[in-house]
């Protein structure tokens, strides 16, 4: 798409999204290579305690990833804040219905808690992330 | 809540983003006012008047219905 005077983004758009790229990039890369990590290097036998906290390492990115939305938020205008907050709230509400039906198929006995778990994850962050890019469309 | 902003800033010629720039907000902000979907905060609708010169009545007045009751 041609960035035409009418349809630019605003200099206050530009110096967000860079900031954001400039917090979200390294963050991403770090979880991707430890999540590599973790998946190339199974170790053979008991697990045991570096691996471990080898496992949870991922987690160091994944809080960087939750500060840098913070940050976004911060530096988000007034409009941009309650267009977020909307998708929020509803990728909130698809995490709890997701969850909700993952623990009633548990009790019924089908399906694997664990992949219920991780759709549940994947599932809420689409549907955030989809309510988020549909609230934000111009007309 | 409406609002004469696209008519304000056509007659100046400005695109949304240009509007936006001078306001400090994003494009989306300004999209959003214009068509009605957000009602800005004070200060924001205060800046708006400031820009164009204009009271604040003057640029923003309610929809039927939407006026407190008295």
């Amino acid at each position: 798409m041609s960035n035409t005077a009418d349809n630019r983004k605003s200099a206050s758009d530009q110096a967000r999204e860079r900031a954001a790229l400039r917090d979200a990039v390294p963050a991403f890369v770090t979880l991707l290579v430890l999540q590599g990590s973790l998946i190339l290097v199974n170790p053979a036998g008991e697990p045991t305690g570096w691996y471990l906290l080898w496992s949870l390492s991922p987690l160091v990115p994944a809080l960087w990833l939750m500060w840098t939305q913070l940050r976004g938020l911060r530096r988000a205008d007034e409009y941009q804040r309650v267009v977020q907050l909307e998708a929020m709230a509803i990728g909130f509400g698809a995490a709890l219905l997701l969850s909700f039906t993952g623990g009633l198929l548990d009790a019924a006995g089908i399906g694997d808690p664990a992949q219920s778990l991780q759709v549940t994850f994947i599932g809420a962050v689409l549907v955030w992330v989809s309510a988020l890019a549909i609230k934000s469309r111009t007309r | 809540m409406k609002n004469c902003l696209r008519e304000l800033r056509a007659v100046r010629r400005w695109s949304q983003a240009d509007l936006a720039d001078r306001l400090e907000v994003s494009r989306q902000t300004i999209n959003a006012i214009e068509t009605g979907r957000y009602d800005p905060s004070l200060p924001l609708a205060f800046k708006i008047a400031e820009l164009f010169e204009n009271p604040i009545e003057s640029l923003f007045f309610p929809t039927e219905g939407s006026a407190p009751q008295s």
